[in-house]
């Protein structure tokens, strides 16, 4: 069924059409939630209150644009309002970040290499969650969530142009902080030197 | 080019939104330049690290344990809705006991009109009923009439004054 039609027989008060409209976008959700909280439990939670919200604003929900973008602009402004309660928004201090040393303990290369990957992983997320909110919410939906440019936009009321600038001055403060942790150039682990 | 500019490239490069000529102009910058070609190694580790983090499965039975919280919320909209309502409702109310109270405290004003006002509104003709007025009159001012009439015959004649 399309998607159209789904979004209709919601509007209507089907409950079937809502659950597969929650199925197609609940990994979304979810997944947007968890790059702003680092935290199943509280992305789960904020996975549900977005779509109880989505549901109880779907007869304001006129189709002037995609379900999809609708939602995504209900998750990025409740994950927001989650954030600020929470009061996250502190700047990660490199004073922050666990310390990386891959010593001779671990016994394979193979568990080595693991380890730091996860590591890394990790501390761009801090990193990411340090980043100023304007800058946090556009590379989360880019860079994590791979949204479109245009989508991106279109969620954030913003114009290309400011969506285009945002990122590019987001990405640099992100790669300059992170920069001694990055593989360099050739694939050396700066992580694993020194 | 500069390395700031190649740097606004190289990212759109990366996201693929070069197009042929400045993809040229970029791959030659990259050949002589080893501080952007390490940028360009750590943006792609960035990236491939941030991308990393999409792909989380969602904890399970997510539609069974959203259901009935569904439920309630619908369950709760009429109170909802009441809550809401009867909040903005106050001010109405106000502003109609106000507007009620007003229109009592001027309508003794309003009932005292004249005659005329009185007929004009009741759509009657005015010089009928002035006329109708008049007439009522003149049965009570023959009354008087007589009565004085009657008097001045019982009263002596007046004497001339010397």
């Amino acid at each position: 069924m399309e998607e159209k039609q789904l979004v209709r027989l919601a509007q209507e008060g089907s409950p079937a059409a809502f659950e597969e409209l929650v199925t197609k976008y609940q990994p979304k959700v979810f997944s947007m939630a968890l790059s702003f909280t680092r935290n199943r439990e509280a992305a789960d939670d904020l996975a549900q209150e977005v779509f109880l919200k989505a549901y109880l604003a779907l007869p304001r929900f006129h189709g002037r644009s995609e379900f999809g973008t609708w939602l995504y602009r209900i998750s990025v402004n409740h994950i927001k309002d989650y954030l600020r309660k929470k009061g996250r928004a502190k700047e990660v201090s490199l004073d922050d970040v666990p310390e990386i040393s891959f010593s001779d303990r671990e016994r394979t290369e193979k568990a080595q290499l693991e380890r730091e990957t996860e590591a890394r992983r990790t501390l761009v997320q801090r990193f990411v969650q340090g980043l100023p909110e304007k800058y946090r919410v556009i590379v989360t939906l880019r860079d994590i969530q791979g949204l479109a440019y245009e989508d991106i936009s279109r969620i954030l009321r913003l114009s290309p142009g400011t969506v285009d600038s945002r990122l590019h001055r987001a990405r640099r403060m992100l790669r300059t902080k992170l920069a001694p942790y990055l593989i360099a150039e050739g694939g050396a682990n700066e992580l694993s030197q020194g | 080019m500069n390395c700031r500019k190649a740097e606004k490239l190289l990212l759109r490069s990366i996201d693929g939104r070069l197009d042929g000529r400045d993809a040229a102009l970029l791959a030659k910058h990259l050949e002589a330049c080893p501080a952007c070609r390490k940028a360009e190694a750590q943006y792609r580790s960035m990236f491939s690290l941030l991308k990393a983090g999409r792909d989380a499965a969602p904890l399970p039975r997510f539609w069974e344990r959203l259901q009935p919280r569904l439920r309630e919320e619908t369950e709760l909209v009429p109170l909802l809705f009441w809550e809401r309502w009867s909040l903005r409702a106050i001010p109405v109310f106000l502003a109609l006991v106000i507007l009620i109270g007003g229109f009592h405290f001027f309508a003794p004003q309003a009932r005292e009109m004249s005659q005329s006002a009185t007929l004009l509104i009741e759509n009657r003709d005015l010089f009928s009923e002035t006329q109708a007025l008049f007439e009522a009159d003149k049965p009570e001012t023959r009354t008087m009439m007589l009565l004085f009439a009657s008097m001045d015959e019982k009263s002596p004649a007046r004497r001339p004054t010397p």
